[in-house]
């Protein structure tokens, strides 16, 4: 009996990428509620903020939506695919979306490169082909030339846009941020928005983006304003 | 110098040679377990060789000798006991002959001495190439394997200090095996009176009639003489040598005890490595990794670490069983031999010492529910 593939066609821009319907999600067997009856849906090519006070939701949202956890009831689509009957999850966190953490979250011991190259295991590239594309997506998040260096090389910026385009490496047509901006200066902030902002533009990648900072919640298209579990503002 | 790509092999490598004493201590513990194996392996296929060699001595289909004995040396039957088995049904002939060893000098010191009448030389398939058969009764006559004979210089009419008098060689001879013809061959009667043992016997070497099935006869004879046993192959050679059932014993308790030593310490390594990397292993399943390739990954690891300790191991047991071929009490005796199969049990001691040790952590790292990974702190 074959599986429901994967969705991977483009459908038009406009139409919503990311449903969300009636979710609810609860961690320590319901005592510790996150999500509560969440409705919320995200249009292709937008760049959507969501923000709210800590424990709201937001990163709970953005673990549902990367399918790295499950939510109790509620129906999520991302893109064409049901996430409540994903059939390859792996396949779909590296071909579908895209994830950046606060914590850029790189191996430590393999140079920026590798970092990327990662990321494409399991893919149809050919050496060459990951090779060529790890240093591309380099040089498009304006790191050309520093792929040798090791993340404890780079500075908090720079590793970070490492993350943004190991990311992008499966060409991913939403990128989901967990706090990208959370542990950088305000010149890295600036440059990783900036990169944000051309990703959008150049290659129009749906970006969902959680942060505390309102500052960085303002550079988006929209702002969706999480409250106990629920949108409080939109 | 251009970076390489990242395969999954060249991560392993990289992931393996990122913790360099880690992997050199855990991959040491597999290597003392592996050169446990393979040394005591190779004692044992060179105990092997030595008996299949003396086995195989002469034209017979098969040896007979004392059930459960010691070692082959020590085992003993009587005359009473050759005869009935020269009367057995089936067979054609049964050469009874009574061994020992001493040491000749530095170059030969396992010198295989060996007590037969002269009418048992040519059924026993002997053959003089030089020179004349001793005669029954002479104590001071014997003949020398042209192995043995060539190395020391002697022709036929020389004499020669050994079996505990100076003996003049009459013949030598040819048996078609390293060990006969390196062996001294002495008329049955005077050499019991030297070991003072008249009588007695060590072996029987049995040639079954045309046409009779080696199998039955040799079923015949042991339920015929409850106290022999009989041996055709190298396998059955516990049956009447002790030290080679106990030896082969240890070898396979040795090798069960240093797979599960080895796979203990592997796996706590793994299971170290595996607390210290969750995150990165959440990192992974975020990228788009499969559980399944998690778990390949940290397979790969303790087999990679294995395989080193593995080498590292082989290395030190050849250089273990040289230094023991060259103790003086071994020397002759173990006449190391390294076959294949020594270094394939080498290969596959490592493979279960790496994949049961890394078994239950990979299972774990496979286990883990993605967004536990990546909040692991």
């Amino acid at each position: 009996m074959s599986s429901p593939a994967l969705t991977l066609a483009v459908p038009d821009l406009g139409e919503p990428v990311i449903s969300v319907h009636d979710v609810t999600k609860t961690y320590d067997r319901g005592m510790v509620p996150a999500l509560n009856g969440l409705d919320l849906e995200i249009n292709r090519g937008e760049f959507v903020a969501i923000t709210g006070p800590s424990g709201c939701g937001k990163s709970t949202l953005l673990h549902l939506l990367a399918a790295l956890d499950r939510p109790d009831r509620g129906q999520l689509r991302v893109d064409g695919n049901d996430l409540m009957r994903l059939p390859h999850p792996n396949r779909y966190r590296r071909e579908v979306v895209g994830l950046v953490f606060q914590l850029h979250d790189l191996l430590a011991h393999l140079s920026a490169q590798q970092n990327i190259e990662i990321a494409m295991f399991g893919t149809h590239r050919r050496r060459g082909e990951q090779r060529a594309r790890a240093r591309q997506l380099l040089a498009d998040v304006d790191l050309a030339g520093q792929w040798k260096r090791r993340p404890a090389q780079l500075s908090g910026g720079e590793r970070q846009r490492v993350a943004i385009a190991r990311a992008l490496a499966n060409e991913p047509r939403i990128l989901l941020a967990d706090e990208p901006t959370g542990s950088l200066d305000s010149h890295s902030v600036e440059q990783v928005l900036a990169l944000l902002r051309r990703l959008r533009t150049e290659r129009e990648v749906t970006i969902a983006l959680v942060t505390h900072d309102m500052a960085v919640a303002g550079e988006a298209d929209r702002l969706i304003r999480l409250r106990d579990g629920r949108v409080d503002q939109d | 110098m251009d970076e390489p790509v990242m395969t999954f092999v060249g991560l392993v490598a990289h992931n393996v040679w990122s913790k360099k004493l880690r992997t050199i201590l855990t991959a040491a513990a597999v290597a003392i377990g592996v050169m446990t194996v393979v040394s005591l392996g190779i004692v044992t296929e060179s105990i092997k060789t030595t008996a299949a060699a003396v086995l195989k001595t002469g034209d017979a289909d098969f040896t007979v000798a004392q059930n459960g004995s010691s070692d082959i040396l020590s085992s003993r039957m009587t005359q009473a006991q050759l005869t009935r088995l020269q009367h057995t049904a089936g067979v054609e002939s049964a050469v009874g002959v009574l061994l020992d060893t001493q040491r000749l000098n530095a170059q030969n010191p396992l010198f295989i001495e060996v007590g037969i009448a002269p009418q048992d030389l040519r059924p026993f398939g002997v053959k003089i190439v030089a020179g004349r058969p001793f005669d029954a009764t002479a104590a001071n006559q014997a003949m020398l394997g042209w192995q043995i004979a060539q190395n020391l210089g002697i022709r036929p009419g020389a004499t020669l200090r050994i079996a505990g008098g100076v003996k003049t060689i009459t013949g030598l001879v040819s048996t078609g095996n390293v060990f006969g013809d390196s062996a001294g061959i002495f008329p049955l009667i005077p050499f019991q009176a030297h070991e003072r043992e008249p009588g007695a016997l060590s072996l029987a070497f049995v040639k079954v009639t045309k046409g009779a099935s080696i199998g039955t006869v040799a079923a015949r004879i042991r339920q015929g003489n409850p106290s022999l046993t009989t041996i055709r192959t190298v396998s059955q050679f516990g049956r009447a040598d002790q030290s080679y059932t106990l030896i082969t014993a240890a070898d396979r308790g040795a090798t069960i005890l240093a797979v599960i030593v080895g796979a203990v310490i592997v796996a706590n390594t793994m299971l170290l490595s595996l607390f210290e990397r969750t995150r990165e292993f959440g990192i992974l399943r975020s990228v788009g990794w499969s559980r399944g390739r998690v778990v390949a990954l940290i397979l790969s690891e303790a087999f990679a670490i294995s395989l080193l300790g593995a080498a590292i191991g082989v290395g030190f047991a050849v250089g273990v069983v040289s230094l023991l071929a060259r103790l003086p009490s071994l020397e002759g005796i173990l006449v190391p031999s390294y076959p294949t199969g020594a270094f394939l049990r080498a290969l596959l001691t490592a493979a279960a010492v790496g994949f049961l040790g890394a078994l239950y952590p990979a299972v774990r790292a496979g286990l883990l529910r993605p967004i536990a990974a990546l909040n692991h702190e």
